[in-house]
């Protein structure tokens, strides 16, 4: 569950402009939402606060049942990331680790056994198509490569939220659709999926709730 | 299939980001310093200890002509016959006899050794040479120990000379005083060449963190993206300059000792009373871990675990609040 109210959000933590103004909204444990809006918007800045990587100025956040402010502990924080998969524009990868080693961090920062991180990271890479690029070192990955296995690392943990922001960018068309199946699958199964994109064709292949922002505010909801 | 892991488990590579050559020589090199400064500071504590307890109860008395007869006190009509024979035999005492007698007086528990011919001579080889043959007239010289708490009769002096004129009595107590304060000058150099000694491990400790954790700044934040919690990334920084001081430290100390073992077994011997024995020879090798202080001993050893402490603890508060910067 995510919940949203009278949320603005400034670079300065005071008297600056607000790049997130008056946002309330609320998407239920398990809803899709997509996040559309023209370049510069401020989908992106929506989407880092989700992931707790700012903090809201004004008004309410609850993610996940915590509520999140700027007086919250930064270990209770970190914890709540723990629980959010994160698909970055620009991938964030390790440049000097294996695909598999970038994909095992989020089972490793939980301290999962490595019998156990094996078993998932070999799933998941089989399912994303680098099952046999497990050794490549990730910055000498394509960009499509790239882009699997950062998608492969939000999903690993099984998190209850995934944000993703432009994921099917650096992806064919077949590979497009398989990662929207598996947001539709994991969204029916209880996590909460948002993801931004300008791509028209995903969000007709997969109908669901929209939210449009607009210079900084929520304009409109669709169902 | 298992699957072919890199081992570099989050990518921050700390072997890279903190070399281990630089930090692990700084640290060593502090580790002799402390060493040899805790050493100091163990011998300055244990001479204090020993001008104050030791030192002040101490009185050398020297007797001339000692194998003189001792004056005869005036005879007493009205004595007894044992007593009589008391006052003849007094009568045939030497002058070193005498004051022997008299120093039966002192309290409970007092030590008196009346230094042997062969002994004297020893004492007197430096600067008379082979003393045993000297045509000198020599003194008698009696040391006395008295009990802990205890102060000689403040007229001990006049006392011994009103009965064998010419004694001498030399107290140690102003000397031991004075040595005392020398000593605890030196203690409090010591203490203040210690804390200097970690404040500078410290910084170099902290130097050598900001270096890697500014080289690290990408992964770090990625690490933070993914929930990495900010003890995680202390605890990942502090292990490793920890493990580094731990080995520098151990380097350092071990390095230490052949000094120290040598500079001991020199001192040693002024470490030993004369009462005790008058042999000024080194020691033997083998009896030196009886020789050097246990304070000191647990001293060395907790060095290398202090100096981990210090670059575990230095690199915690470092990484915890360069990360408070961080989203």
């Amino acid at each position: 569950m995510i919940r949203l109210q009278n949320v603005s959000w400034r670079r300065e933590r005071k008297n600056g402009t607000p790049v997130l103004s008056n946002l309330t909204l609320t998407v239920p444990q398990g809803g899709f939402r997509w996040l559309l809006g023209p370049s510069g918007a401020g989908k992106t800045s929506l989407l880092s606060l989700l992931h707790v990587e700012s903090l809201p100025s004004d008004g309410s956040l609850e993610i996940l049942n915590k509520t999140v402010s700027v007086d919250t502990p930064r270990a209770t924080l970190m914890r709540l990331r723990q629980r959010i998969g994160m698909v970055h524009q620009n991938y964030r990868l390790m440049p000097g680790l294996s695909v598999a080693d970038n994909v095992a961090l989020p089972l490793r920062l939980q301290h999962r056994p490595e019998d156990e991180i094996t078993d998932e990271v070999q799933a998941i890479l089989k399912w994303v198509g680098l099952g046999e690029r497990v050794n490549v070192q990730a910055s000498r990955l394509s960009g499509g490569e790239q882009q699997r296995t950062a998608i492969a690392r939000a999903i690993v943990h099984r998190p209850g939220l995934i944000l993703a922001d432009e994921p099917t960018n650096a992806l064919e068309e077949p590979q497009a659709h398989k990662l929207l199946d598996l947001f539709g699958e994991l969204s029916s199964m209880g996590t909460t999926v948002i993801v931004a994109t300008h791509n028209e064709a995903l969000i007709r292949r997969l109908p669901r709730p929209s939210l449009y922002v607009e210079r900084g505010r929520l304009v409109r909801e669709d169902d | 299939m298992v699957l072919p892991f890199s081992g570099r488990k989050d990518g921050l590579s700390l072997s890279e980001a903190l070399p281990d050559r630089s930090l692990f020589i700084l640290v060593a090199m502090m580790s002799f310093l402390a060493a040899l400064t805790l050493t100091g500071a163990t011998g300055a504590r244990a001479l204090s200890a020993r001008w104050a307890g030791g030192a002040a109860q101490l009185l050398t008395i020297q007797v001339s002509a000692p194998d003189q007869p001792a004056p005869s006190t005036a005879p007493n009509p009205s004595a007894t016959s044992t007593a009589k024979q008391k006052s003849d035999a007094a009568a045939h005492q030497t002058r070193a006899d005498a004051v022997l007698a008299l120093l039966a007086s002192l309290p409970d528990g007092t030590q008196t050794h009346k230094l042997s011919k062969e002994e004297l001579a020893h004492l007197l080889t430096p600067w008379l040479g082979d003393a045993s043959n000297s045509a000198l007239p020599l003194p008698a010289v009696i040391e006395v120990r008295l009990p802990q708490g205890t102060e000689p009769p403040p007229d001990l002096e006049q006392t011994l000379n009103a009965q064998i004129p010419g004694t001498v009595v030399e107290h140690n107590a102003e000397w031991s005083t004075r040595l005392r304060a020398l000593a605890d000058s030196l203690l409090a150099c010591a203490a203040l060449a210690l804390v200097t000694v970690g404040g500078i491990a410290a910084m170099i400790t902290g130097l050598a963190t900001r270096t890697g954790l500014s080289t690290r700044r990408d992964i770090i934040e990625i690490l933070h993206g993914l929930g990495a919690t900010d003890s995680y990334i202390a605890g990942r920084f502090a292990g490793r300059t920890g493990g580094l001081a731990l080995g520098g430290g151990i380097l350092g100390t071990l390095l230490a000792i052949a000094p120290l073992v040598l500079l001991f077994r020199m001192a040693a011997p002024f470490a030993v009373s004369s009462l005790q024995s008058t042999a000024i020879t080194m020691p033997d090798w083998r009896t030196l871990p009886d020789i050097l202080p246990k304070d000191l001993l647990i001293g060395l050893v907790a060095l290398p675990v202090v100096a981990a402490f210090i670059g575990w603890a230095t690199t915690q508060i470092m990484v915890r609040i360069w990360l408070r910067r961080m989203p």
